[in-house]
């Protein structure tokens, strides 16, 4: 009875309690496990994987896939580095655009605002497709084999801007920006020095959105590196030892003997496990660092009543 | 409300534009192209009358950019600069390569053709997604024996007069240009055949030999498939197949070039080849050898020789590669490529053996299995053709380009053959049959000091054509039938196959879909075809 009474006033009876714990637990599970098993069939040995497949008990462990990765050397250090090189300039360039472009859209004394929020809102909408993309990319900005190719075509997110835009909105009162006019502040400065850090919270959740976008990227280093080892990054490098493996197993039947042959120097399973093992752990570690600011963002609002 | 509109306006213009900008940038592309074309056929009269020296021809530096599939290539500095000093000096171009892989060719491939993009060669071939024929027919390539500007002779007469007859006739499409050819082959295994994938060194555990396969057929592997499974236990299944191929081998049909829905079969005579036996496509599922077939392969499923993870379509190719891997098998089925049993033996750790089910054969979807096309985007396509010549006839740069600088990516061992040093062949291995005359190069090693003399050119070469060698299907008048018989046929045809289900009761029911989905109207637009290209040749 007297736990009873130190319940808080809005919290929920018992047993809807105990059923959203066990929702969320299970929701947990759903996420983790996957990764649990990804890291526990980079740790089996190739023979456990032909004779059992994928199981969380495999009948013998082995390093050898990591030893394999390492021993890949220039490939895979490289691409380790571009994936981080592009996705820190990517992130600090892409938040900076978003943060410029939509502060213009958030200012209600801006004229143009509605054309910029129907400008950017509307490639949303309606892309140019493929093909038209690629043209203008590639040879009308010439934007090829190397790392701009990768950065600059992520750097402006339409949706960001929105984003960013209602955040502004919602959590910079505009008497906060005159003031700091009347007190003599110009654009810029009120923008860096005041604007910026009360907009904390929500620079921090776009520039984790571009971060994971940044890092996970992989499409568009296929069309504009093509292959090319000194701009690759890391998620590039594993999406194609996965799909020379799918497109071999897919054309078997047509390329014959061909396919077997090709398959005998693709990468095994674990190695690919290896890769993922390595691609996802930075990224996560990200998570803690930008954690705090995101909990912020999503409290904010209520503060403001 | 003005400016609305206006803004309206505006953006409906920025997006038309940025819509034709595709075409567009095709067409400027294109045109370049052309000009150089008669520039070039003028200053080949000039060289005819003046008969000067070749390298005028070649007086600007160029860069060839060359689309190849199914490398896996990460440093090729080493090889490049001694490829483009040797280059430089032939056909003062460089080369710059890129390495498609077997997972990023198709898309970058066809983005880069329907682009525009600035290479100049793109590996194509019948089953890669910038298919030859049908881009050929949509003008991305260069006609290459065009009668008014023919790149062949002026600058490929070499590489014509090493091709085998019979790659150089499957190369001939319907293309933009006119019928003609519109990209030069690769002379690799370019012959079909199914054969038995035995596993000898169960076999003999057995107690039978190779001989006892050799003279048995489908319709009696019975006991040997028994014994298999009562020596190994019931988790073992004996037979390890491939539906498809299975189906086309004990039948032996053939896959029908331009069905792109699996339902037709041309049928051969298994002890000629070449031998007409009446041609004529037929409705595969129709015929008394299917059903013969498929009530076989349903006694064999029901005794437990078949994995039914093998019937299944999203699981038949991993278990089939995971069961051939790990040796569970007695028979199986192989489309084969001379040399295989050598490969296969040392991957699987037994003994394997290729038992043949006909000699093999030459029909058109294998010899454009791997070509070389000249983009129609490309603004040297003399110099690309000089290349392609040249990389088909001159031995230093094949192997240079296939297995690297001697001394780092290979050596040579007493009888000069070719040993592979694994640390620098992992950073740069190009697909062999990818890349064009694979017989310049100097035998490994493990193939033997007269591999290609001795045993790859003339199994090859002697390989007979099919009677409808140059026939295939266009099937644009009747796709939409097509598509629908595609869905039919991927509900019924794999588990019929695999004898998964009985065919008694399918069978009947699958032909009659098959008949509601218009089957008889592609048979017969499939023979209208044949027929005219028959009263043609």
């Amino acid at each position: 009875m007297a736990k009873e009474k130190k319940r808080r006033i809005n919290a929920v009876s018992v047993p809807t309690e105990i059923l959203i714990h066990i929702a969320m637990i299970l929701f947990c599970a759903l996420c983790i496990v996957p990764f649990i098993l990804v890291i526990i069939i980079s740790f089996t040995s190739g023979e456990s994987i032909t004779e059992k497949g994928y199981s969380f008990f495999p009948n013998s462990w082995s390093l050898e896939s990591y030893k394999y990765a390492f021993e890949m050397g220039y490939v895979l250090w490289r691409s380790y580095f571009n994936s981080f090189f592009i996705t820190v300039v990517g992130t600090v360039a892409s938040v900076l655009v978003c943060a410029l472009y939509s502060y213009s859209l958030s200012r209600k004394d801006f004229k143009y605002r509605n054309f910029f929020t129907f400008f950017s809102f509307f490639t949303m909408l309606f892309g140019g497709g493929l093909v038209p993309t690629f043209v203008v990319t590639k040879q009308l900005l010439g934007l090829h084999d190397s790392y701009a190719a990768v950065i600059i075509p992520l750097m402006v997110n339409p949706f960001n801007f929105i984003v960013m835009r209602t955040f502004f909105q919602t959590s910079v009162p505009d008497e906060l920006i005159e003031a700091a006019a009347i007190d003599g502040s110009g654009e810029y400065n009120t923008l860096f020095k005041i604007v910026f850090p009360v907009a904390k919270p929500g620079i921090a959740t776009i520039a984790l959105l571009n971060a994971i976008a940044y890092w996970n990227e992989w499409f568009i280093p296929m069309l504009y590196l093509r292959n090319d080892v000194k701009h690759m990054p890391l998620q590039h490098l594993l999406v194609s030892m996965q799909r020379d493996v799918e497109f071999l197993a897919k054309n078997a039947a047509m390329m014959g003997a061909e396919a077997s042959k090709a398959m005998q120097g693709t990468s095994t399973q674990a190695l690919r496990m290896v890769l993922v093992v390595l691609a996802v752990v930075p990224i996560a570690c990200a998570y803690p660092f930008f954690q705090r600011y995101i909990v912020a963002g999503l409290t904010i609002g209520s503060v403001k009543g | 409300m003005k400016q609305k509109k206006l803004l309206a306006l505006l953006l409906s213009a920025a997006m038309v534009t940025t819509m034709f900008a595709g075409c567009g940038a095709k067409e400027e592309t294109a045109a370049p192209a052309a000009d150089t074309t008669t520039e070039t056929a003028e200053a080949t009269d000039d060289a005819a009358e003046t008969a000067a020296p070749e390298e005028n021809k070649f007086a600007d530096h160029v860069t060839l950019k060359w689309y190849l599939h199914g490398s896996n290539v990460s440093d090729d500095a080493a090889v490049l600069e001694k490829v483009n000093e040797y280059l430089n000096e032939k056909i003062n171009a460089d080369l710059q390569p890129i390495w498609g892989t077997w997972g990023d060719f198709d898309e970058g491939a066809t983005l880069a053709i329907n682009g525009g993009d600035d290479v100049d060669i793109y590996f194509t071939c019948s089953w890669s997604a910038d298919e030859y024929n049908k881009y050929a027919k949509q003008g991305a390539w260069v006609r290459l024996d065009d009668p008014s500007n023919n790149l062949i002779d002026q600058y490929g007469s070499d590489v014509w007069a090493a091709l085998p007859q019979v790659l150089k006739d499957g190369a001939v499409t319907d293309g933009a240009a006119g019928t003609g050819v519109y990209a030069v082959p690769g002379f690799k295994d370019f012959g079909t055949q199914n054969t038995w994938d035995v596993n000898v060194t169960l076999l003999e555990e057995l107690g039978y030999t190779l001989a006892d396969v050799e003279s048995r057929d489908f319709y009696s592997f019975g006991d040997l498939l028994a014994a298999a499974k009562e020596a190994k236990g019931d988790d073992f299944y004996p037979l390890v197949i491939e539906g498809a191929v299975l189906e086309r081998m004990v039948t032996n049909s053939i896959i029908v070039n331009g069905d792109t829905a699996g339902v037709l079969s041309y049928y051969l005579d298994p002890k000629d080849v070449s031998n007409d036996i009446g041609s004529k496509v037929v409705n595969k599922f129709g015929t008394d050898e299917y059903a013969k077939f498929a009530n076989q392969v349903r006694e064999y499923y029901l005794a437990g020789y078949i994995d039914p993870a093998l019937a299944n379509g999203g699981t038949a190719n991993d278990t089939l590669v995971a069961q051939q891997n790990a040796a569970n098998y007695l028979i199986g089925t192989q489309s084969y490529a001379l040399g295989y049993e050598y490969t296969t033996s040392a991957a699987r750790g037994i003994h394997v053996e290729y038992v043949p089910c006909t000699d093999p054969y030459v029909d058109k979807t294998a010899t454009q299995g791997a070509m070389m096309a000249i983009s129609t985007a490309s603004k040297n396509p003399e110099r690309a053709m000089a290349f392609l010549n040249l990389l088909n006839t001159d031995p230093y740069l094949m192997m240079l380009l296939e297995y690297g600088v001697e001394g780092t990516h290979y050596t040579l061992d007493d009888n000069g053959l070719v040993v592979f040093n694994d640390d620098a062949r992992a950073t740069y291995s190009p697909w062999r049959n990818g890349m064009g005359n694979i017989t310049l190069l100097t035998p490994t090693a493990d193939e033997g000091v007269d591999f290609f003399t001795d045993t790859f050119v003339p199994y090859y070469t002697n390989a007979k054509a099919i009677p409808a060698f140059g026939y295939s299907f266009v099937p644009t008048s009747v796709e939409n039938e097509l598509a629908s018989l595609a869905n039919v046929q991927a509900q019924y045809a794999l588990s019929i196959d695999c004898g998964s289900v009985d065919p008694a009761t399918a069978l009947p029911e699958f032909l009659e879909k098959l008949d509601a989905n218009g089957i008889q109207t592609v048979v017969d637009e499939a023979n209208a075809q044949l027929d005219a290209y028959f009263a043609a040749n």
